[in-house]
């Protein structure tokens, strides 16, 4: 509580006549201030957010341009609905990338990509997601790519023709 | 037995008030409050460090049912866009046939814009890879995914 004291001093100073003004001690109580500075405190401790969203950058090459592309260079991903990989080279046969669930899977696609960018630096990864897939499994697939600093890439659609090569259709 | 005597003991509180002020000050001038969402979406979770921009933002949103929603962080963009109604709010549901011609419109009032997709983990593939489609046909071969800092 505020206690102002002021009454006394004010009555003495009239009786005294003196010029010499004397000091008045006042005290005020802070506590309920530094409470509410405390309170507010805490209000923007918890509310603020510090980490702001992180994001992915995708270069897409424009709809006209169509690049040639050797077929040694192209490395196809296919990505279906349940999350099974299958990649090949240009026509070779698809072969399933190995996991029991999808963290293994895509460590696996880590360790493939980078030793295949490595054995061959101009190859070009083209990913093929089934439209049934979840945004989720694309994004890793992404993550991946970006892990292993894997730039040279691009999406296309997964067509009838895709599902038939890998056998989902 | 002698009765242990009471020791009043004084903490001078100052210090500890004055760095609490300290910090309720920094808080106070560093706080941002969360920008409104146009839709409740489940960001996907990776290990970019790219951060997202402060301004010049065009955010193409996907929620889980695979509704689309285009957003500004400019008020004037987004009553030039979505008229007087649209001002106030983050964004509004857009078809997709509409998407390019607003997304069009929309950079040729500002060039500098940033596009950026936040999509929902659950949603299908199939939105975002039309809504790819659509920013590829407009030329907008540059663009980012929203993501969560993956724990």
């Amino acid at each position: 509580m505020a206690e102002v004291q002021t009454a006394e001093s004010k009555g003495k100073q009239k009786h005294a006549g003196k010029k010499k003004k004397k000091r008045i001690a006042i005290r005020i109580d802070m506590t309920p201030m530094v409470d509410v500075a405390f309170l507010l405190l805490t209000f923007f401790m918890l509310t603020t957010t510090m980490n702001k969203p992180q994001t992915m950058e995708i270069n897409l090459p424009p709809a006209e341009t169509k690049a040639e592309v050797a077929e040694s260079n192209l490395l196809t991903l296919r990505i279906t609905d349940d999350f099974r990989i299958f990649w090949n080279i240009g026509t070779e046969k698809p072969t399933t990338v190995e996991g029991t669930n999808k963290k293994e899977k895509l460590v696996a696609l880590g360790k493939l990509l980078k030793d295949r960018n490595r054995a061959n630096p101009k190859l070009i990864t083209l990913i093929k997601v089934d439209g049934k897939a979840k945004y989720i499994d694309m994004v890793d697939v992404m993550d991946e790519l970006n892990i292993n600093d894997i730039t040279r890439f691009s999406i296309a659609p997964m067509l009838d023709e895709d599902k038939k090569i890998i056998g989902t259709l | 037995m002698a009765k242990t005597k009471r020791v009043g003991v004084k903490i001078d509180m100052t210090p500890m008030v004055d760095v609490g002020f300290l910090l309720l000050t920094f808080f106070m001038l560093t706080t941002q409050f969360k920008p409104q969402e146009v839709a409740e979406v489940i960001l996907p979770s990776s290990h970019s460090v790219f951060k997202l921009p402060d301004s010049d933002v065009m955010s193409v949103t996907v929620d889980k049912a695979g509704n689309v929603y285009l957003g500004f962080d400019a008020q004037p963009m987004r009553e030039a866009i979505f008229g007087p109604q649209g001002k106030l709010k983050a964004g509004m549901q857009v078809e997709l046939k509409d998407l390019g011609r607003l997304m069009r419109e929309a950079r040729i009032r500002n060039p500098k814009l940033r596009t950026v997709i936040k999509g929902d983990r659950e949603s299908d593939y199939a939105v975002i890879q039309n809504v790819m489609e659509i920013l590829q046909k407009e030329n907008i071969t540059r663009f980012n995914l929203v993501t969560d800092l993956e724990r």
